[in-house]
């Protein structure tokens, strides 16, 4: 049974269809890359999935159950998905250690002291537990995004999104991400990660599914859809990063 | 300038009731900074309800505070009330009317630097299953009281200044009880001069204790 199956998702945004009918399936383990030119509905489909979007219709089965329904428990399916941000969005007035214990505490109900021992192991798997007292301002892009990834992690989510965790980032600090979902694939961490970077796509999966004017295009190998596709769409985004790379 | 030591006489014999005024003045402005800047983030809270009737409740609140003039709404509810039964002391007048005004202006300064937030923020917050009245907590309102600090003790100035509007409510606080040493001696330069000086050495420290606050709080760049 997939831990995530997205069933003929619509969402419309005063008429406009954003998502037009997505069938989607995440499996545990999975390591899922959505592509797609902007405005495709990358993020949308994300937003929808943890219902920071109400979808207009179609099913999404989180373990089994469907999510889409007036009865669910919207914050406890949003606590057990792990979510990092483009732009990272730390809580600009906490360290990085409070951002981290932040939910923790009043979420988990934990004590301080096993709140920080939570927070302070994640922020060592990732190599950044040196820098829990400064503040996001002080700290590098690429370190942000460590610290989104530690405090998405603390919360022992059942899957964690990206959403375009890299376009806010310069090739290094890209590359830094990279290497921190491939991590997180070795451990075995399920992830969806939604990105136009096709460096970054080419980095973590071999495999990707290409989103296009609200639908799903294609899934199929990074190689075969940079090889001459028949459908334009595919063959104008793929091409470009041919030469990119 | 023996016009001077008859006015020094007279502010020594009358500084009993010059000091009981101060201590109006200073309570009359303590009391309302702190009831319209928590009566500020309860209006500022209810700006950001999800409900279109509440927020527009609350637009018309701040327009109809922001745009009555003090001195009017203070004259309706001393003057004005008893007419309708409802009698209330100098000083419960003052607290409420003062709040009101207060509280609408206060949450104006909150709203403005609320629009210079990065809402992905309160995003990320919500993402991670935070309820909305823990974002606004949590998140929202430490980084927006920070970001107003000056805006706030600016009002704070202000309400210091206002409160001598209150004498005209029957409230003897520092002014009117400065022009009744006007009154005695026929010294009104002196004593509104007087006036002036004391107004000045409070605003200052006012300010001073504005600075401490910021230095405090302020998140490093």
């Amino acid at each position: 049974m997939p831990l995530i199956s997205v069933h003929n998702l619509v969402k419309e945004f005063s008429g406009q269809r954003v998502l037009n009918g997505i069938n989607l399936e995440v499996y545990e383990g999975d390591l899922k890359v959505v592509m797609g030119p902007s405005g495709c509905g990358k993020s949308t489909l994300l937003r929808c999935l943890n219902r920071l979007i109400e979808p207009t219709s179609g099913t999404i089965h989180f373990r089994g159950q469907d999510i889409t329904g007036a009865d669910v428990d919207i914050r406890a399916l949003r606590q057990s998905i792990g979510f990092v941000f483009q732009q990272f969005a730390l809580y600009r007035h906490l360290s990085v250690l409070d951002n981290v214990t932040l939910a923790l505490l009043k979420l988990r109900g934990m004590s301080k002291a096993e709140a920080e021992e939570k927070a302070l192991h994640e922020l060592n798997r990732l190599g950044i537990a040196t820098h829990r007292d400064k503040y996001p301002s002080q700290i590098s892009g690429g370190q942000k995004q460590r610290v989104a990834l530690a405090r998405a992690l603390a919360m022992d989510p059942v899957v964690i999104f990206f959403d375009e965790p890299t376009s806010a980032l310069d090739p290094v600090m890209s590359r830094e991400v990279a290497d921190l979902i491939n991590q997180m694939r070795a451990e075995n961490v399920t992830m969806l990660c939604v990105t136009h970077d096709l460096r970054l796509a080419r980095q973590i999966s071999d495999r990707v599914v290409f989103l296009d004017e609200g639908v799903v295009k294609a899934e199929d190998t990074i190689d075969h859809l940079c090889n001459a596709h028949s459908d334009s769409k595919i063959n104008d985004f793929f091409s470009s990063g041919v030469r990119g790379q | 300038m023996s016009d001077w030591s008859i006015f020094r006489d007279d502010l020594i014999e009358q500084m009993p009731l010059i000091l009981g005024g101060l201590g109006k003045t200073l309570e009359l402005t303590a009391i309302i900074s702190l009831t319209g800047f928590l009566l500020g983030i309860v209006v500022f809270y209810l700006s950001l309800s999800p409900s279109r009737f509440v927020r527009s409740i609350i637009r018309g609140y701040i327009s109809f505070f922001i745009g009555m003039p003090l001195i009017v709404l203070l004259f309706l509810i001393y003057y004005g009330m008893p007419q309708w039964g409802i009698s209330l002391s100098p000083f419960t007048v003052a607290v409420l009317g003062f709040t009101f005004n207060v509280a609408a202006y206060n949450a104006a300064y909150l709203t403005t630097a609320h629009n210079g937030l990065d809402p992905v923020e309160a995003e990320a917050a919500r993402a991670q299953g935070f309820n909305r009245l823990q974002i606004f907590k949590l998140i929202t309102l430490p980084q927006v009281l920070r970001l107003s600090i000056p805006a706030l003790t600016n009002q704070v100035i202000c309400n210091l200044k206002d409160s001598s509007v209150a004498f005209l409510i029957q409230y003897t606080e520092f002014f009117a009880r400065m022009q009744e040493v006007a009154a005695t001696n026929f010294q009104f330069f002196k004593a509104y001069f007087f006036s002036a000086l004391v107004y000045l050495a409070l605003v200052s420290l006012i300010v001073l204790a504005s600075r401490a606050l910021e230095r405090r709080y302020i998140l490093p760049t």
